[in-house]
């Protein structure tokens, strides 16, 4: 190549990777900005600067957060509905996948149709017919009329996860295991269950961040404040609350904090299995 | 195998059944309700331009999601790509950190940065002295929708461009390397070699958009509620505000009996699709 050539394509190659720190920036200063506006004083918000890190924060606006929030109740209830879908959901998707994977069964198309259209029907259109059904059942406004539909709702990628998984796996070591005697449960839980821990992360990682942060369906199956999820202290700050911004802001940067350092601590090993399925089909 | 398709059959058979039976009625979700044969459905079709309107904010969304937003993202993967691993992990985090928040936070975020008076963004225009465009983002009649698409499309951002790299990752380095020696290069690399190998993922990411776009609610409950004047309505959140608000519980149903339908049709468009660009 030329001098020429060479040295258009160093000043492309720089514009290249400033485009890259803008659109970093773009996705990144909003959050930011919340930070910084969450030590300032309500007052001080309508100041003409754009972003000025207060001389003195003004932790107690965490302090505020954190009582009218109601974080404590509110994440308590996250952490048991969220705990308890994530283990049910990879235990049973982790069947349902392994059924898929290895065994031949009537009714695997139509069970694997099923699973398709639970991929692609949103939630949405099921709130409606679900809120009366629920409410027949007795599940509204119950721990478990949350957990369930999160489940349910959660299975089928993470269903198609595990099997795209155990597709990939040897199987000799499974039928030397079943020569010698040993039950489905054992080969299951002995064999195939350690070989698929990297998939058992990524699903159990995707499905808590899910279900940390779900929020219409919490809105709408659950009506009394003792059950409510972590979200709704955000929400807070929009009725009773609403003229502390700065409150809103802090409380904003501690619903965030758990979500973004589960996917700090797991993103090197989540982001591969989450991608690998979509990118094999 | 059987306790997880009872769970989906629970949550999402069972329940769509219903949808059907309430939507030939014309129930409040409570007390007594009688049927009105396929009314609701008449009057959806023929007499409810908001309908219409939701479904073309729909269509908007993907179509922007797929000529703006999916360009983006692979053009970004492509230089991350060729950075040193450090770089582009570092860089890769901070474009997905916006899609593991919880959309009650984004919502009000961007609610908070579009806000008139203390908001980011018209302070930002302000101070450069384009207060004539610093207008209230999120309830101007000229800027709600695009408002409103901005922030979708700015939190999906992570994923589009988080498939696109793993993407580019699976291409074989002799594939590049023989291109290189038959002389193609930089874009040319891209446009003869890489984007043909990609084609199947690049389908299979638009199905997705397309589902994705699909399931957008809670961002507009959260900002616009749909307004200003149903300019911002979308599919998932007029049948919610038209059961929950209006009380209008069957209309709602068969609402939502289309919603999975256009769904179900858009989504098997964008599988043909797909077929036909990437055999």
């Amino acid at each position: 190549m030329t001098q020429r050539a060479w040295q258009t394509r160093r000043i492309g190659t720089r514009v290249l990777h400033a485009v890259l720190v803008v659109f970093a920036a773009t996705q990144l200063f909003p959050l930011a900005w919340v930070f910084v506006y969450s030590l300032q004083r309500s007052g001080d918000l309508f100041a003409g600067d754009l972003l000025r890190v207060p001389s003195d924060p003004q932790w107690n606006n965490y302090a505020r957060a954190w009582v009218d929030g109601h974080v404590v109740r509110y994440g308590l209830n996250s952490l048991i509905v969220v705990v308890a879908a994530t283990a049910a959901s990879t235990a049973l998707s982790f069947c349902m996948g392994y059924a898929i994977a290895r065994m031949r069964w009537r009714l695997k198309r139509a069970a694997i149709a099923m699973i398709v259209v639970g991929m692609v029907v949103p939630i949405h259109a099921t709130l409606l017919p679900n809120f009366l059904w629920y409410s027949r059942l007795g599940l509204i406004d119950t721990r478990l009329g949350l957990i369930l539909p999160y489940v349910a709702f959660t299975l089928s990628f993470n269903t198609l996860i595990y099997a795209g998984h155990l597709r990939n796996l040897p199987v000799a070591l499974e039928e030397a295991a079943r020569l010698d005697g040993a039950s489905w449960p054992r080969i299951l839980w002995t064999i195939v269950a350690p070989l698929a821990t990297p998939a058992t992360v990524t699903v159990a990682v995707i499905t808590f961040l899910t279900s940390w942060n779900e929020f219409i369906m919490a809105n709408t199956y659950i009506a009394s404040d003792e059950l409510r999820t972590l979200p709704f202290s955000v929400i807070r700050f929009q009725g009773e609350y609403s003229g502390d911004y700065a409150a809103q802001f802090a409380c904003m940067v501690i619903v965030a904090v758990p979500a973004l350092v589960l996917y700090l601590w797991s993103s090197k090993h989540v982001m591969a299995g989450a991608t690998a399925g979509a990118i094999k089909e | 195998m059987l306790p997880g398709l009872a769970v989906l059959a629970f949550s999402l058979v069972i329940p769509l059944g219903f949808s059907v039976y309430f939507s030939l009625t014309d129930s409040a979700g409570f007390g007594d309700y009688q049927s009105v044969g396929l009314d609701n459905y008449r009057e959806i079709f023929t007499d409810d331009p908001v309908f219409w309107r939701s479904l073309r904010n729909v269509v908007l969304l993907i179509v922007v999601t797929i000529f703006v937003q999916n360009p983006i993202a692979f053009v970004l993967a492509a230089v991350l790509s060729r950075l040193s691993a450090r770089a582009s992990r570092l860089l890769r985090t901070a474009y997905f950190v916006p899609a593991v928040l919880s959309l009650v936070i984004v919502a009000k975020l961007w609610v908070d940065v579009f806000n008139p008076r203390f908001g980011v963004l018209d302070k930002l225009l302000r101070a450069v002295g384009l207060d004539a465009i610093a207008v209230s983002w999120l309830s101007d009649p000229r800027t709600a929708i695009a408002a409103v698409i901005w922030i979708i499309v700015w939190q999906g951002f992570g994923w589009a461009l988080l498939f696109y790299y793993a993407a580019l990752m699976t291409v074989p380095r002799e594939l590049e390397d023989a291109a290189w020696v038959d002389g193609a290069t930089g874009l040319a690399l891209y446009r003869h070699v890489i984007i043909p190998y990609l084609a199947p993922v690049i389908a299979a990411v638009i199905v997705n958009d397309v589902i994705t776009s699909m399931k957008q609610m809670e961002l507009v409950y959260l900002t616009t509620a749909g307004g200003p004047g149903q300019l911002t309505q979308f599919l998932a959140n007029y049948l919610y505000q038209k059961a929950f608000v209006a009380g209008e519980y069957g209309y709602g149903n068969a609402l939502s009996v289309v919603f999975v339908a256009v769904s179900l049709v858009l989504t098997a468009v964008a599988v043909r699709g797909a077929r036909v660009v990437a055999p």
